[in-house]
């Protein structure tokens, strides 16, 4: 995880800060090296930016909109430098606000917009933008030098079925290489072309389904623009909504309901599960379910499977809920695939038990069961639309919407959520859930959730204590030993969150060097509280992550049953339906399976050549 | 002696019209500056710090026109003002040209400019305003004079040029900016292909090169230059692994006919980038090599633990992808003469023949010393076959080597890994007076090498042909001459005597005897080596040389700049008869002739960045072994490199009164 800089800087001894300058006018002391742009925040001056964004430690200096005027002692003339990668320096007079500083400042603006396309009424950015809120700020009153045809001539890539990458809102800023590259390390994304063709792009592939890029998402969280967004599917949700012959099943993902009131004007961190159970009812679904229905079961299908795993002696084995850490494994890490558990996600087990169990316990027809589910999620987008996952060409879950999409959908039915009355689960059947499935939207949750269950499977009693402290935490890596009792013992796990750790760890698990038998892995960092469909935060990168952790162990400590097992409508399920977990019936509706899809990076040199010259090139 | 007749350079205006309003004129002096190429004079010339117009009738608006469409095509795209600056200025200076009504008045051009050149990420965009601004500031009512009539101006002869510091101190002219921007742009891939667009031994270069282009970088002047090496290093070992480039027929740009072929004698750095540029140009090229490897001085004279064997070899592979030909066991003067191969049809020779005998001492007892005395490139051949399994090398006891260049610090460091139990290195003058790399020397130095600096042997002491000890006598430095530099004299009577068990003369090489006989026609000059024109041609036509065997024993880099030289020369005596005018060169010229690529400090502060390093296996192990002592950088560790290059990049144009004629690109 990164360390914001600002964070550490404040925490640094004022004794260090020996640099001496003025900040308009005031004198001021400074870190050695400490740039400019942080010496300003520290005390309290803004300076505009665009690119910069500390949580991220990235200033590329791409932007140029921070300038600021300086004197340098020794120096006869004032210079116009960037604050956010400029450091200070002893005598240093730094003028944020003077007529040169902001003249240029507002025609750096300017020339951003040249090429930027200014729809801003149909762009999903709409209110929530960077660019906006800098235009502003700069007093931006003429926009002399917009070229709309060369504008939009840049490049949209329609080609992912979770995500669109729109180079016509693109500023450049590189926030979303930079967290694809040092981050989360899947380093898919690439900077091409120069000059006015400059854009970012896909490695070694012209589109996403040949791509490196596993949909996490994460790049969206930090793009300044409209320019990253998840493809809007909201015109395909309200058709099924809208269609009178259809029944509209929705199921919510754990995390969402933590992490959505924020939009509406409530506290971060509100547990708004009633108000969206009320907002769905309201826009017409006709079924409310939740995805912590779907988790509770993927603890029953996956506890049984771990456990037999371990009787075969295979280990470790990997959970498989999260989506882009499948794509991850798939993409990057073939060879881990035979660790994974086949177990689908909760969304898909949720979709395929509402399209199979649902319809006969409902006396309707499964043809006309269309699921929408909300998810913090873009990877959910993709998954969904896994050949493995649809039955004869339709998709188990027919359309996902990311929490912003939902959070529109709600918009476009004139819904303020802080004014909605509370409702609760009504459906008798796939609705209720234990804490154990809350959890699940956290990292370290779901090993909670299967060690609650499986220890009683193995002992034939629930746990002492069943809050397991030492599998929370949030460092990038965890490991703990948990014991299950009976034959199975002391097993050793591990939780893993963000790509990059996971990258670690899973070269370390190829090269034999560790020895766990379980293994949580969520590809978000924090998990699914913050992920890359969640609502998004301007100027900053996981603000909330803290907030949305503690109201989801809430949820857990408030819940009546707090183990999967113990859930009365998934005994039902059981008892009713499936029989027993991992039974052929559930393995054939439950279970899934993984291929190999590690990409061609081969390339001759002639390529390369042409590729060069394509660009620009000196000789 | 051209007389300028009016300009901006460096701030300061030059106006020595008739009826000048500005009242200092200084002289700016000039040189080299009157003809671009014959009779074809220089008019005008623009850039990065200025412009100086020689011609009163030449068109500043359409002058800087073309500067500021370099500017733009030049332009990375990555910082917003220039992104866009130079795009909005090229097209406003277009219309101007063009006498088309105006979209940005020249008020506005101003405000563009000076957003660029205060404001830019890079070098290119705060230098690519200079002119075009020194231009309004002073000469605004020549702009306006030109512009009044309203019609289209008349278009100017000329051309552009890009360049950088460290690519105009590259042997080679590698786009180095260009190669370290793909890394941090995310591909490395594209920055192989930028190297191999010069040569094709990106990996060994990544490994030895002496880097010019680190000294000429100008992030010195913040904290240290930009590792240059190491990142070229990474970027080449792409070429490793499953994802490794490939080397495929369809890269060479027009196949001739059967019986366009030309030889190559050596498979030396020089040779293989001849041979490989000829490939490339669609030649049938066949290499003649004297020992049954290719790779020359990088093959036998490199230590494997600097440059691995397979490393070399890969790359040496390469001219066999593309369709070359190597013949080993082909020695000339031995096994062929220049002679026969004119008669088997080629069209051309290039000799690169390297420098591959050393040199003696000169010192009493030398030729008496049978046991235990090596010239140093005989031992590194010795210490090559041992590596190579094919004849065992031990050493016993104590070592002492006389030289301070890498071939000293070469034989120190393969002597200690043979068994010496000590190793001496004696050198004439101080310690950082040495020619090897600074990095060679701490490297042996960290290994446990003693150094005896300000000594000079002066006698070898044998017992029956055996090798007992070496008499030194102390130096000492002289006072700075006129030129600083101080020479060395020795202490009479300072005499002392270091025993050893072996000894190793380092200090120079030349072209062996025998190589070149009477009947070749290729004359020698007085240094014993192979005498060329600036084409590189030899005294026979057809046959061009380069590398060791014409300058002496040099670096990598030269010999691999001068194989592309003379491969394109080549190109053009067997197309044409006679090599072309070189433009680029021309233009190289005139700005190192003037300086005009100015090497000052940076004038913003920069944060502090250190350069990253080579991860070493440690000196208590590698010293024992030769497997190869730096190791690759990270990804992520190269992208930390490549974010410290400041892309000094700088665009030059001249405007001159004809064509400049077209030659070999």
């Amino acid at each position: 995880m990164c360390t914001p800089d600002l964070a550490s800087l404040a925490a640094r001894d004022p004794a260090q800060a020996t640099v001496t300058l003025s900040l308009n006018g005031k004198p001021c002391t400074a870190f050695p090296n400490e740039t400019i742009l942080s010496c300003a925040r520290r005390h309290d001056v803004y300076v505009p930016t665009l690119c910069e964004m500390d949580d991220i430690d990235h200033a590329p200096g791409t932007c140029r909109v921070c300038v600021v005027e300086i004197q340098q002692a020794g120096k006869d003339k004032p210079q116009i430098v960037t604050s956010c990668n400029t450091p200070v320096r002893d005598g240093m007079e730094v003028q944020t606000r003077s007529k040169k500083a902001r003249d240029m400042q507002r025609l750096q603006v300017e020339l951003l917009m040249a090429d930027h396309l200014q729809d801003c009424a149909t762009c999903i950015r709409h209110g929530n933008c960077e660019l906006q809120d800098l235009a502003q700020f700069v007093g931006l009153k003429e926009n002399r030098f917009f070229d709309r045809a060369q504008t939009e001539a840049r490049p949209i890539d329609l080609t992912s079925p979770a995500m669109v990458r729109d180079m016509t809102r693109c500023v450049r800023c590189q926030r979303c290489v930079a967290i694809c590259r040092y981050h989360q390390q899947v380093d898919a994304l690439v900077m091409e072309g120069s000059g006015l063709n400059r854009r970012v792009a896909l490695r070694h592939a012209e589109d996403y389904p040949n791509s490196l890029c596993v949909s996490c998402g994460q790049c969206v969280l930090v793009c300044p623009t409209g320019a990253l967004g998840e493809l809007d599917e909201t015109d395909r949700a309200l058709e099924f909504i809208c269609d009178p012959d259809l029944v509209t099943v929705v199921q919510f993902a754990p995390a969402v309901r933590v992490a959505f009131g924020e939009e509406f004007g409530m506290p971060a961190g509100t547990n708004v599960e009633g108000h969206i159970v009320a907002a769905c009812r309201k826009i017409g679904i006709d079924v409310v379910l939740d995805t912590n229905f779907g988790a509770d079961v993927v603890i029953m299908e996956e506890g049984a499977e771990l456990l037999s795993r371990l009787g075969q002696g295979k280990r470790p084995t990997f959970t498989s809920c999260c989506p882009a850490w499948i794509n991850f494994a798939e993409i990057h890490y073939p060879e881990i695939l035979p660790f994974l558990s086949s177990t689908r996600s909760p969304q898909q087990v949720l979709s395929r038990v509402a399209k199979t169990y649902l319809p006969e316990k409902m006396g309707i027809s499964p043809d006309r069961v269309r699921v929408i589910s909300i998810m913090p999620c873009v990877a959910k987008k993709d998954e969904a639309v896994r050949p493995q996952l649809t039955q004869d060409g339709r998709p188990d879950t027919d359309v996902v919407l990311t929490t912003r999409e939902f959070a529109r959908l709600l918009r476009r039915e004139g819904i303020d959520l802080k004014t909605l009355e509370p409702s609760t689960f009504d459906n008798p059947h796939m609705s209720a859930s234990s804490g154990a499935g809350a959890i699940f939207g956290t990292t370290g949750g779901v090993m909670e959730a299967a060690v609650r269950t499986i220890y009683a499977v193995v002992n034939g009693h629930e746990m002492d204590r069943i809050e397991l402290h030492q599998l929370r935490g949030f460092e990038g890596i965890r490991e703990a030993t948990v014991d299950l009792g009976g034959k199975v013992g002391t097993v050793k796990v591990a939780m893993v969150h963000g790509l990059g750790d996971t990258r670690a760890l899973v070269e370390k698990v190829l090269r034999g060097e560790t020895d766990y038998d379980f293994i949580e892995v969520m590809a978000c960092p924090g998990g699914c509280v913050d992920g890359g469909g969640s609502l998004r935060s301007k100027k900053s990168y996981l603000p909330l992550a803290q907030k949305r952790r503690e109201t989801i162990y809430n949820v857990d400590r408030a819940a009546k049953v707090r183990q999967s097992h113990n859930n009365p409508q998934v005994q039902a399920l059981y008892r009713d339906f499936l029989g027993a977990p991992n039974s052929d019936k559930a393995h054939h509706l439950l279970h899934t399976y993984y291929e190999d899809r590690r990409r061609d990076l081969q390339h001759t040199v002639k390529e390369i050549w042409d590729d060069i010259t394509a660009s620009t090139m000196l000789y | 002696m051209t007389q300028v007749a009016y300009g901006v350079w460096d701030g300061v205006v030059y106006d020595t019209r008739p009826g000048s309003t500005h009242a200092q004129t200084p002289e700016y002096a000039l040189r080299n500056f009157e003809d671009f190429d014959d009779g074809n004079p220089i008019r005008a010339f623009f850039g990065d710090r200025g412009f100086f117009v020689l011609d009163d009738t030449v068109s500043l608006v359409d002058a800087l026109y073309h500067y500021m469409k370099k500017s733009a095509a030049q332009s990375c795209g990555a910082c917003t003002p220039c992104r866009m600056g130079t795009v909005l200025v090229r097209d406003a200076l277009d219309r101007l040209r063009r006498g088309l009504d105006q979209t940005l008045g020249l008020d506005e051009i101003t405000i563009l400019g000076e957003q660029m050149r205060q404001t830019s990420l890079c070098n290119l965009g705060q230098t690519c305003a200079v002119a075009l601004l020194g231009a309004l500031d002073h000469f605004r009512d020549r702009i306006e004079e030109e512009l009044a009539p309203k019609k289209p101006i008349k278009a100017q002869h000329g051309m552009a040029h890009v360049t950088a510091p460290c690519i105009e101190a590259c042997p080679s002219k590698v786009n180095v900016p260009r190669y370290i921007d793909y890394i941090r742009d995310g591909k490395p891939e594209n920055s192989l292909g930028v190297l191999l667009q010069q040569y094709p031994m990106a990996a060994t270069c990544g490994r030895v090169c002496v880097r010019y282009c680190e000294q000429a970088c100008r992030r010195k002047f913040v904290d240290e230059a930009v590792g240059i090496k190491t990142l070229k290093r990474y970027v080449a070992d792409q070429q490793s692994g499953p994802n490794a480039l490939k080397f495929t027929r369809d890269m060479n740009r027009k196949p001739l006919a059967e019986g366009m072929k030309v030889a190559v004698v050596g498979a030396g750095p020089a040779g293989i980038a001849c041979a490989y540029h000829l490939l490339l140009n669609g030649y049938h090229v066949d290499v003649f090599e004297k020992s049954n490897q290719a790779g020359g001085m990088a093959q036998i004279g490199i230590p494997s633990y600097r440059l691995p064997k397979d490393t070399l070899a890969m790359e040496t592979d390469i001219i066999v992808d593309l369709g070359g030909r190597f013949l080993f066991g082909q020695q000339l003067g031995h096994d062929f003469t220049i002679e026969d191969l004119f008669e088997q049809g080629y069209k051309a020779v290039f000799l690169g023949l390297g420098c591959q005998e050393g040199t003696k001492l000169g010192v009493t007892g030398e030729d008496g010393a049978r046991d235990g005395y090596f010239r140093g490139i005989d031992f590194l051949l010795k210490v090559h076959d041992h590596v190579d399994g094919i004849a065992p090398l031990a050493l016993r006891g104590e070592v002492v080597v006389v030289g301070g260049g890498n071939v000293a610090m070469d034989c120190v460091r393969s002597a200690l890994r043979l068994g010496a139990s000590k190793v001496h290195v004696v050198y004439r003058r101080a310690l950082g007076d040495m020619p090897a790399d600074h990095e060679e020397v701490a490297a042996a130095e960290a290994e446990g090498i003693q150094f005896h600096t300000l000594c000079n042997p002066t006698r070898i002491l044998t017992e029956n042909g055996k090798v007992t000890g070496v008499e030194l006598v102390r130096m000492e430095q002289t006072e700075p001459d006129e030129s600083g530099r101080r020479k060395v004299r020795p202490i009479a009577g300072s005499e002392f005597t270091l025993p050893c068990d072996s000894m190793i003369a380092a200090i120079g090489q030349q072209v062996e005897d025998g190589a070149l006989v009477e009947g070749d026609g290729v004359a020698l000059n007085r240094w014993q080596c192979v005498a060329t024109d600036d084409t590189l041609a030899t005294s026979r036509p057809g046959v061009f040389a380069g590398g060791d065997c014409v300058t002496g024993p040099s670096t990598l880099i030269y010999a691999m700049a001068a194989g592309q030289n003379a491969a394109r020369n080549i190109d053009d005596w067997v197309q044409r008869g006679s090599v072309r005018f070189f433009k680029r060169a021309r233009m190289r010229k005139l700005i190192s002739d003037n300086r005009f690529l100015a090497n000052d400090v940076v004038e913003t502060p920069v944060r502090n960045a250190y350069r990253v390093h080579n991860p070493e296996l440690d000196p208590d192990l590698r010293k024992h072994m030769f497997e190869e002592v730096e190791q690759t950088i990270s990804a992520q560790a190269a992208y930390a490199e490549a974010q410290r290059c400041m892309r000094c990049y700088r665009v030059y144009t001249v405007i001159t009164r004809h064509p400049i004629p077209e030659g070999a690109v």
